[in-house]
């Protein structure tokens, strides 16, 4: 059964300028570092073609490089093993990114009563609410403050599918849409 | 008190707090180090605490997390002032530091 959460519909045709990228659990053993990596290559490459309409390459790409490195972090830090592959692409100052990865049954819940506060209240509001919540609680992981900041301070829309595979495991596609200036 | 990597470097002169390139670390846990850093500077009591990101490049959200936290650790000090140092060269810091202030409303933001 799927479920979804937020803006889940990309509408960047085939010829947008686009690349895929795997990170292949196997040869890469996926780590932290990969999505420092990911997001500085993505960054530069989708800022350049950018600014080629004479947009700013420094804005671009530093809001690039934001998204991806967070969407990026969440899924290797909840992911089960697996490879993990992103989709990005930019047509008209429109950028999208798809990151899609699977993970265990609980963790998906968690996240999905996460995403259904998230997407129901201002952004703004609750990513302060969350901030003093996490400091008043040392245990706090402050797991969504990512997904609230590219909302409210990057005006990015993002949405979430979680569907189950034939194994048992949720397979979790993330898309966020961000418009370069 | 210095804390450096490859990545970046957390140093204080005085009661400010220096940061420099890019912090990326995995969550609160590998942040903590860097909170004690700047929670020590409180225990000298000092007037004012300046915070100066104006060569911080990139922070992540759990990096900003971070800061959130000592801000609002810097409310049960209302003698301490707090100031931010931020830049315009580095699109994060114009984004999200504003969110500081309404976290504590002393926080004065000075991003030039």
């Amino acid at each position: 059964m799927a479920l979804d959460f937020g803006e889940t519909t990309h509408r960047n045709t085939p010829s947008a300028f686009s690349v895929n990228i795997i990170l292949a659990e196997g040869p890469l053993a996926v780590s932290w570092q990969h999505a420092s990596a990911t997001c500085e290559f993505l960054g530069d490459l989708f800022a350049h073609h950018h600014a080629q309409g004479g947009a700013d390459y420094n804005e671009a790409r530093h809001a690039i490089i934001y998204l991806v490195n967070e969407l990026l972090e969440n899924a290797i830090k909840f992911r089960n093993p697996g490879d993990i592959m992103l989709l990005c692409s930019l047509e008209d100052g429109n950028l999208e990114l798809a990151v899609c990865n699977s993970t265990a049954p609980a963790v998906a819940e968690k996240f999905q009563s996460l995403l259904s506060e998230i997407t129901s209240r201002d952004p703004g509001e609750l990513l302060i609410e969350r901030i003093e919540a996490n400091a008043a609680d040392e245990t706090s992981s402050a797991s969504g403050l990512g997904l609230l900041t590219l909302m409210n301070d990057y005006g990015a829309r993002l949405g979430w599918t979680f569907e189950q595979n034939d194994g048992g495991a949720i397979v979790l596609r993330t898309y966020a849409s961000l418009t370069l200036n | 008190m210095e804390i450096k990597t490859a990545e970046y470097n957390v140093w204080t002169e005085g009661s400010t707090i220096h940061y420099e390139g890019t912090l990326r670390l995995s969550g609160t846990d590998a942040y903590q180090p860097i909170l004690d850093l700047m929670q020590q500077v409180l225990v000298e009591k000092p007037q004012n605490v300046v915070l100066d990101l104006t060569q911080l490049e990139f922070l992540n959200s759990s990096g900003i997390n971070l800061l959130a936290k000592f801000t609002i650790e810097l409310r049960k000090h209302p003698d301490v002032a707090m100031k931010v140092l931020g830049s315009t060269r580095i699109p994060w810091q114009s984004k999200s530091l504003p969110n500081l202030q309404k976290l504590h409303k002393g926080v004065e933001l000075l991003i030039t």
